[in-house]
């Protein structure tokens, strides 16, 4: 993740960058400049300016600016000037609040990969020093905060833009050793154990990968003395959907079906980074979905670890098949207080809502109002989807007590295999967010950089900030 | 449609009876047809387990005191009976008399207002499009034609069924339009159709080739373009409100209340034709507007307290060397241009042009629009839910309240504009389609561009037109959906 330095000043190289609110007034050496590019301070405009004095852009914050104005304001400075090395946010009479959004967009937006080039592309330039010029006391304290969450992000995309061969189940749980650095326990169960307590789902999804299947633990045990809110992630680390097997074209896309256990684990990440007080686990539900002579088959029926049998239908709803035993073993071992999962699990979502906003399924409607308004804090935008009778009834299967999904094209599957998750919660507060759609961006833009986007870290860091770290909560 | 009386409650001599049987007991005439059978009733329904939950039935026949069949159905707790479980008692005791050809039905230890429910359950459920079944056998048809309600007080449940018997003859008339083959309906049809209307009250005008090509309806047109069968726009006026005020004096008019409806009578796709597979289906891609004409017939039948006007667009879609291209740039009613990509997303082009000419020609109060418009709401929702996308909290969530009601259910989807983005065009104002992801809201975005800020709602009902199996008051086929939902937005925020 891109380092900020915060001070008073700034290389002379730096371009500097000012935030205008709409209306209020230019400074002098770019008053010229900003009248012939029509810059007036609204979201979205920006205009650059080579002044004696050093370059400047001025970036639009808008009427009323908030904290998602301010991190639109940076985010837009990255994306115009991704190719400068070096950039000094202006966040001098700035609330540190602001302050450190401005410097949070521009650092969420400047995240990219180049991990595995050999060389850089000819002519590519990154933005290497990011400066945030601020003296308003507290504010060091409120970028560590958000800092944690930043890294937590930063920590995710990384995960998901991984390829499958270098991010089997086994390297993602060595992936996860700076957690450990920063106060998370881990506990991994491997097949032995998976197999000792009984959690059928999964192993039967993960047994035709050479890489085997893994439940990892993540435990951060804060300082209240309360139940923890779990997180639970889906981790398929690579999914060709099996016997079921999904089609060529964009097959690649699939190194990205674990995103959210990674979101999970970055949740984690920040949240001990920070120094929560609230108790929070992650539950990492980890395999891959290979195809090969011990792949699981169409029409099997297995015995997940909630006692319950279930018919498979198609190979590649696998997700739903992990969950199940992921959240029966998390509700079971761990009582949790609420429990979340994230999981990149069907195209009907994308179908219904696109890549602007994950789908919302709850049996908790105050739960799912404390996520939905998380997530519109941070831009991590949700909708809440139904789970009708009817959708449970279309999982009625023949021989075994429940099917995973319904055969045919058209159907509702994202509803449907919310139907199914929720047989798994009993009665604990749940919330299933599926982010299938909204886990990468293919092309970048003002605001979102390409690639993966860490989706739900920063909605759960703020989500344990708001409703999970006040010791009187009822 | 079955014939519905009403008489005092009173244990009849002969024929076939049905009995409402609670869980907590007690059933009007229950037991006076008991004794009179010498307890048969009671040892019958003990010896069927049958203990009065709703959605439970129970035939006895010939129990004996003349009676050729007795049907117990269940309805739970009599004080928890709702409007909803009274109607679908009504439609399974249809289905247990289907054999005869009169029935009564003891209805006198609940309201009048439940028991004309049953009445309309029964009368839904009835309902049957035999029209072009010409060698079915007489024994074959279903022989149910009566139903004497037997109730406690006569006058009070007449009053209750008259506005109940007016739903039903709208969502009849909304399932013969939609239930009739696309040789038979097209658009000119379907708009002599909403003609006789005019008996009931509504005034009814029909734009045609001519005034459309005038007023420059060039998105409506564009679809039709392609079809030997000239479209219509129909307009529908139902002046309830008004007309004369109860002292007799001319009112001031009111601002009306609007409904607009897709009604693309037959959609091949056009150039970009569907796959052979299922497309008889298309069809009912009128629905949105067999819905609006139901409606308005309802509201005239009943004599609701309202100003309301119902716009229908009626093209038939087909693909031929008139046929729009995609590619091709059409300029909507509204001036705006669009790029047509692909000539399977008509019904948005239809709506387009009427939506701009009904919020400038009448200003009203709000429109709902209903359309089969895409199949990515099924794929989001299924079948129980229609969608719906509204620009104003207050007309959603008045929306999603009757639905709840009616049964008729709605789930909200989101408008943003993240999503009205993607229509971006690079030759025209926009373009009429987007990538799938998302599609059925950037649907709703595209209608939206045409309705020029006024209060809206949008219900794309792609998956609620058409019913693929019998429900307890829709049998198979043409559901009317929307019909009772909207009647009842306006009787219970509108009216008065």
């Amino acid at each position: 993740m891109l380092k900020l330095r915060i001070g008073t000043s700034a290389p002379k190289a730096a371009v500097t960058i000012i935030p205008i609110a709409e209306g209020a007034v230019i400074p002098e050496p770019a008053q010229p400049a900003a009248a012939a590019a029509g810059f007036t301070g609204k979201l979205q405009q920006s205009c650059e300016i080579f002044a004696p004095s050093g370059r400047l852009m001025l970036v639009g914050v808008g009427s009323n600016p908030t904290e998602a104005s301010f991190r639109a304001a940076g985010a837009l400075a990255v994306a115009r000037l991704s190719h400068v090395p070096s950039l000094a946010l202006d966040g001098m009479r700035l609330l540190p609040t602001l302050a450190v959004a401005f410097a949070a967009g521009a650092i969420h937006r400047a995240w990219h990969t180049t991990g595995l080039k050999t060389k850089p592309d000819e002519g590519a330039a990154w933005l290497k020093t990011l400066h945030l010029l601020s003296d308003a006391p507290g504010i060091e304290a409120a970028w560590h905060t958000t800092s944690a969450v930043l890294r937590g992000t930063a920590f995710a995309r990384d995960l998901v833009t991984e390829p499958a061969n270098l991010l089997t189940p086994d390297d993602f749980i060595e992936r996860l050793a700076p957690l450990e650095r920063a106060g998370v326990q881990i506990t991994v169960l491997k097949r032995h154990e998976l197999e000792h307590q009984g959690l059928g789902a999964l192993l039967a999804v993960g047994n035709a990968s050479q890489h085997r299947p893994r439940l990892v633990l993540l435990r951060w045990p804060g300082a209240l003395e309360i139940p923890p809110i779990a997180f639970v992630g889906k981790g398929i680390t690579f999914d060709t959907g099996g016997i079921s097997i999904k089609p060529a074209d964009r097959m690649w896309e699939m190194r990205a079906d674990m995103a959210g256990a990674a979101a999970c684990a970055g949740a984690i990440f920040s949240l001990a980074l920070r120094g929560s007080p609230a108790p929070a686990i992650a539950v990492l539900v980890l395999a891959e979905n290979a195809i090969g002579a011990d792949s699981y088959r169409p029409g099997d029926v297995l015995h997940s670890f909630s006692g319950r049998t279930i018919e498979v239908i198609d190979t590649d709803a696998e997700g739903r098949l992990v969950l199940a035993d992921a959240l029966a073993w998390t509700i079971r071992r761990h009582r949790p207080a609420a429990i979340i999962d994230l999981a990149t699990l069907t195209g009907s979502i994308v179908t219904a809502l696109g890549h602007h906003m994950a789908g919302l399924f709850s049996n908790d409607p105050d739960l799912a109002a404390h996520v939905a308004a998380s997530g519109e804090a941070v831009g991590e935008r949700v909708w809440r989807m139904p789970i009708s009778d009817q959708h449970r009834r279309d999982l009625n299967s023949d021989i075994a007590d429940i099917r995973h999904c319904v055969p045919g094209r058209g159907q509702p599957d994202a509803c449907q295999a919310a139907a199914f998750l929720r047989e798994f919660v009993t009665g604990t507060p749940w919330v299933h967010l599926d982010i299938a759609g909204v886990e990468s961006i293919e092309t970048a833009d003002d605001a979102h950089a390409a690639g993966a986007t860490g989706w739900g870290v920063r909605l759960l860091d703020r989500l344990v900030s708001q409703r999970f770290e006040d010791p009187h909560r009822a | 449609m079955i014939d519905i009386s009403f008489s005092k409650s009173a244990l009849p001599k002969s024929g076939a009876l049905v009995l409402l049987v609670g869980e907590d007991g007690g059933a009007d005439l229950l037991a006076g047809a008991d004794e009179a059978t010498g307890g048969a009733i009671s040892r019958a329904l003990a010896a069927a387990e049958f203990k009065g939950k709703p959605g439970t039935t129970c035939t006895i026949l010939a129990p004996g005191a003349g009676l050729s069949r007795v049907v117990a159905i269940g309805i739970g707790q009599h004080d928890a009976l709702t409007q909803r479980v009274a109607e679908e008692a009504g439609g399974h005791a249809c289905v247990a008399l289907a054999r005869d050809p009169a029935a009564a039905f003891a209805t006198g230890g609940i309201s009048a207002e439940l028991g004309a429910a049953v009445a309309l359950g029964a009368t839904l459920r009835a309902y049957r499009f035999d029209r072009y079944r010409t060698t079915e056998r007489a024994e074959d048809k279903p022989r149910l034609t009566k139903l004497s309600m037997l109730v406690a007080n006569v006058a009070k449940s007449k009053e209750a069924w008259a506005p109940l018997k007016a739903t039903a003859d709208g969502v009849f008339v909304s399932r013969d339009l939609v239930s009739e083959p696309p040789n038979i309906l097209f658009p000119a049809e379907m708009a002599e159709r909403c003609r006789a209307l005019e008996a009931l009250g509504l005034k009814v005008e029909v734009l045609g080739p001519k005034e459309l090509t005038k007023l420059g309806f060039g998105a409506l047109l564009g679809v039709s373009q392609g079809s030997a069968r000239e479209p219509r726009v129909v307009v529908m006026h139902w002046n309830g409100a008004s007309g004369t005020s109860t002292k007799g004096k001319k009112t001031g008019r009111a601002q009306p209340i609007a409904f607009v409806g897709k009604g693309v009578t037959f959609d091949t796709g056009g150039i970009s034709i569907k796959p052979a597979g299922g497309m008889e289906d298309m069809k009912w891609d009128m629905a949105g507007a067999g819905t609006v004409v139901g409606l308005m017939a309802t509201l005239a039948g009943r004599n609701a307290k309202v100003d309301a006007i119902g716009l229908v667009g009626l093209v038939e879609n087909m693909p031929s060397g008139t046929a729009m291209r995609p590619g091709d740039v059409v300029k909507s009613y509204s001036g705006q241009t669009i790029e047509v990509l692909n000539t399977d997303a008509e019904g948005r082009l239809v709506l387009a042009d009427v939506l701009y000419y009904c919020q400038q020609k009448y200003d009203p109060k709000f429109m709902v629009d209903l359309a089969t418009l895409t199949g990515a709401m099924i794929v989001s929702l299924g079948h129980e839910y229609a969608g719906y996308f509204s620009n104003d909290d207050t007309l959603a969530a008045q929306l999603f309240a009757v639905a709840e009601e009616t049964g008729e259910k709605l789930w909200r989807m989101p408008l943003a504009d993240c999503y009205d983005k993607q229509l971006k065009s690079d030759i025209a104002d926009m373009k009429n389609i987007t990538g799938r992801p998302g599609s059925a809201i950037t649907a709703a975005q595209f209608i939206q561009r045409f309705v020029n800020g006024k209060t809206w709602a949008h219900l794309d009902i792609a998956g609620l037109a058409w019913s693929s199996k019998d429900t307890a008051t829709t049998p198979k086929g043409a559901t009317a959906y929307g019909v009772r939902l909207l009647d009842r937005l306006v009787s219970t925020y509108y009216e008065g």
